[in-house]
């Protein structure tokens, strides 16, 4: 037996050391951290206390990642481990822990942004919205096929209510659009195809990499330790 | 922003400080802050209400329940960073003699820094908590401030 969570090894609050009165429990232990490194996945079950499992991941290199803001999660590559508060050392081995910052692959966002919003992000914004009926309309023609003049009369109905439905979704669209906002610094990380995001998940604890999109003061505040750390 | 003063950004947990309807400006009610009631008819601070620390430990803005004993003290010492140590007094019968003897214990205790300006000689309610640190299980609730010196080194028993 190793690694022991009790506490009579520990001083007392006066500084009094304490003796030793049991032997150490299986029920007490620790184990050794999982340093959870970049790479290809690979994780282990452990078998914990009352017969539950723990999920050690050894290595990782996926996770489920949030957009706060716009209320979406996406899965996602983790690129690289960028930040940590607590040990520069994790930063350089590239371990995957609870609140550190990495850069993700801001692919899946991109493309959800474009289906939810109808532009991509970045673009200047489209004012008319009649412009953009017009487009998808001409999409739409292109394919044309040789059909019965009973399939094509079927053809034809499904053709309008599609325009229809398709005309909705596109003012639906540039209704959302409306009045909607990205911050700037957020715009400039897509168009490099890469997000800062903080791990919100335990790794070593449930095997996963989950975590959040960095916005706002705390997008701003990370952001600025790292220039200062360039600096130097 | 003061209470940007470590490695890590400081936030409450539980607000979402990238709240879209903030960042619009359609909410307009100030900054958003999570403060609690303690319950036991203990007042929330105005500076835990108005101020802007973030303190994970502090019983009306962070995440940590007030249950358990309910004590009094003085406070002896305010050296440490939001935690303070308060000496409780007590008597201690003796029946072979029918008489008292003087005792007293320390305490550290969690100090928010919506108590601002406490020092030694000061009187303070702290209500029992989770275990916050090795030492520490205990949080302040209340402060009354102590005029004199010579606060601390009284025997007074609550």
């Amino acid at each position: 037996m190793g690694i022991s969570r009790a506490k009579d090894k520990k001083r007392k609050l006066t500084g009094g050391k304490r003796k030793k009165w049991r032997s150490k429990r299986q029920a007490r232990i620790g184990r050794p951290p999982a340093n959870t490194k970049l790479g290809p996945k690979l994780i282990r079950p452990v078998r914990t206390h009352g017969g539950n499992t723990k999920y050690r991941a050894l290595r990782l290199d996926s996770g489920n990642w949030s957009w706060g803001s716009e209320a979406i999660s996406r899965k996602t590559r983790i690129l690289d481990v960028v930040y940590n508060a607590s040990n520069n050392e994790l930063v350089r081995t590239k371990t995957l822990v609870k609140g550190a910052i990495v850069v993700i692959d801001a692919t899946p966002f991109k493309q959800w942004y474009k289906q939810f919003y109808g532009e991509n992000i970045g673009d200047k914004k489209i004012k008319k919205g009649e412009k953009e009926t017009e487009k998808k309309e001409k999409e739409t023609e292109e394919k044309k096929e040789e059909l019965t003049p009973k399939q094509q009369r079927q053809k034809w109905k499904n053709k309008t209510e599609r325009k229809k439905k398709m005309k909705k979704y596109i003012q639906k669209k540039v209704k959302r659009r409306e009045g909607h906002v990205i911050s700037k610094q957020l715009v400039d990380q897509f168009k490099k195809g890469k997000l800062f995001a903080s791990i919100s998940s335990r790794p070593g604890q449930c095997g996963r990499c989950d975590g959040y999109i960095l916005e706002g003061a705390e997008l701003d505040f990370y952001v600025h330790k790292l220039k200062t750390r360039k600096k130097k | 922003m003061t209470e940007q003063n470590q490695r890590a950004f400081q936030k409450q947990k539980g607000v979402f400080v990238s709240d879209k309807r903030r960042v619009l400006g359609r909410w307009v009610k100030g900054k958003s802050r999570l403060v609690k009631k303690i319950g036991l008819d203990f007042k929330t601070p105005k500076e835990a209400i108005e101020g802007t620390y973030i303190d994970k430990k502090c019983p009306f803005t962070g995440n940590v329940s007030i249950r358990g004993r309910i004590l009094r003290g003085v406070v002896i010492s305010t050296k440490m960073e939001r935690t303070i140590i308060i000496r409780r007094d007590y008597l201690h019968y003796l029946k072979k003699y029918n008489r008292f003897e003087k005792r007293h214990r320390n305490l550290p205790a969690h100090c928010s820094p919506c108590f601002k300006h406490v020092k030694p000689g000061d009187i303070v309610t702290i209500g029992q908590t989770r275990p916050l640190s090795k030492t520490v299980h205990f949080n302040v609730i209340k402060w009354e401030p102590q005029q004199g010196v010579d606060a601390v080194k009284q025997f007074r028993q609550f």
